[in-house]
């Protein structure tokens, strides 16, 4: 299953399931957190693994990655990655800070980041359990916070190198005072992906 | 080409011909060409160097046998393919006796997940193995723990440099 395989249909059908699984962990964020925090997901397109460097301006980008395997019934991996910056700016808005307060990714900024890609990532399985009727369990995440490339590289590698296609969910996350936009790559085997769309109704 | 504090590279020359080589290939070249490789995580870059012709090849290898994963498509992805027939194409022969080695790489950059950080140590591993298999004598490492590097292979003097975020610039 190659990007340009795909039909419209099935790219909104992808965008559906990425905007149900946002608002579930919008939801639960804000319950988390006790204030509001609104997640929007403005894009969901599919890009060839290859290219995923150059979404945040090439390999050795300064970003901050949350990986999960998937396991149960189609295999791949999950992985939220958000520039340095907006890694930081993240942060800030999880703990309700002004935008530039912290300055750096600490264990409790890395335990605190990590969990609410959790959340998204599992909020955003959920979605495509319910819609698509198949079971889906995350493994408990990985944190890193390093080179792009690098990151990549091991994510695809632990799936087996399978996935030529990943599932790019543009994510921001937006209180009152700021708006973060993140990444959220669904790295699905090739199998895996039409199994979705099939269960879908959409092959 | 690249972007951010790495992209000083080539010690600020323009005009230096530099050979990317991608995830899971690998690259040869006579002086002055300089072959880099970015982002090395669990991945291993292997340099190869003649000192006599001023020749070498760097290899980007992602693992360690094809029984690793499913072996379809580009196979020079794992060490004991890309090893061999890199240093068959830098020195044919008995050449490879005045070949040397340098290993960068073979991190583990996710912490708190084990099944995923043993990756870059079976690639070191795999590596040496094929090395020592071709008599060709390892010179120096910057290899384990879990940062991401980026590698460049001067062909004239044989250094290896190594960038990352962790420790800057360093010289192998």
């Amino acid at each position: 299953m190659k990007p340009e395989d795909l039909s419209p249909l099935q790219i909104d059908a992808l965008r559906e399931l990425g905007s149900v699984g946002a608002g579930h962990a919008a939801t639960a964020l804000s319950q988390l957190l006790d204030h509001a925090v609104d997640i929007t997901v403005p894009e969901v397109k599919l890009v060839p693994v290859s290219d995923v460097p150059m979404v945040f301006g090439g390999p050795e980008t300064l970003v901050g990655a949350v990986y999960t395997r998937l396991l149960g019934d189609v295999s791949g991996g999950m992985l939220f990655i958000a520039p340095r910056g907006a890694m930081l700016a993240l942060v800030d808005l999880l703990r309700s800070r002004p935008p530039g307060s912290t300055k750096s990714m600490n264990a409790d900024e890395e335990a605190l980041a990590t969990h609410t890609a959790s959340i998204l990532i599992a909020a955003y399985l959920a979605a495509i359990s319910r819609m698509a009727d198949l079971s889906l369990l995350p493994s408990p995440p990985a944190f890193a916070f390093d080179m792009m490339g690098a990151i990549l590289e091991v994510a695809t590698m632990d799936i087996g190198m399978k996935a030529d296609t990943a599932i790019l969910v543009l994510t921001s996350f937006v209180d009152e005072r700021a708006v973060v936009d993140a990444a959220l790559f669904y790295l699905p085997d090739p199998d895996s992906l039409e199994v979705i769309l099939g269960r879908l109704g959409i092959v | 080409m690249t972007t951010g504090f790495l992209s000083g590279l080539s010690w600020g020359d323009p005009d230096a011909n530099v050979v990317h080589v991608g995830t899971g290939e690998f690259a040869v070249g006579d002086h002055p060409t300089i072959l880099m490789t970015p982002a090395l995580g669990s991945c291993v870059g292997v340099a190869v160097w003649d000192a006599f012709r001023h020749r070498g090849g760097l290899a980007h290898v992602m693992l360690p046998t094809p029984s690793e994963a499913n072996a379809d498509g580009n196979r020079d992805r794992f060490a004991s393919v890309a090893i061999p027939r890199m240093v068959e194409e830098v020195a044919p022969g008995a050449a490879s006796r005045r070949l040397v080695a340098k290993l960068v790489g073979g991190a583990a950059m996710f912490r708190a997940d084990s099944s995923l950080s043993n990756v870059g140590e079976r690639n070191l591993e795999e590596v040496r193995h094929q090395l020592g298999l071709l008599r060709i004598p390892i010179l120096a490492e910057d290899t384990g723990g879990s940062h991401a590097r980026t590698v460049e292979l001067r062909l004239d003097t044989g250094v290896l440099v190594v960038r990352s975020y962790m420790y800057g610039i360093r010289e192998l």
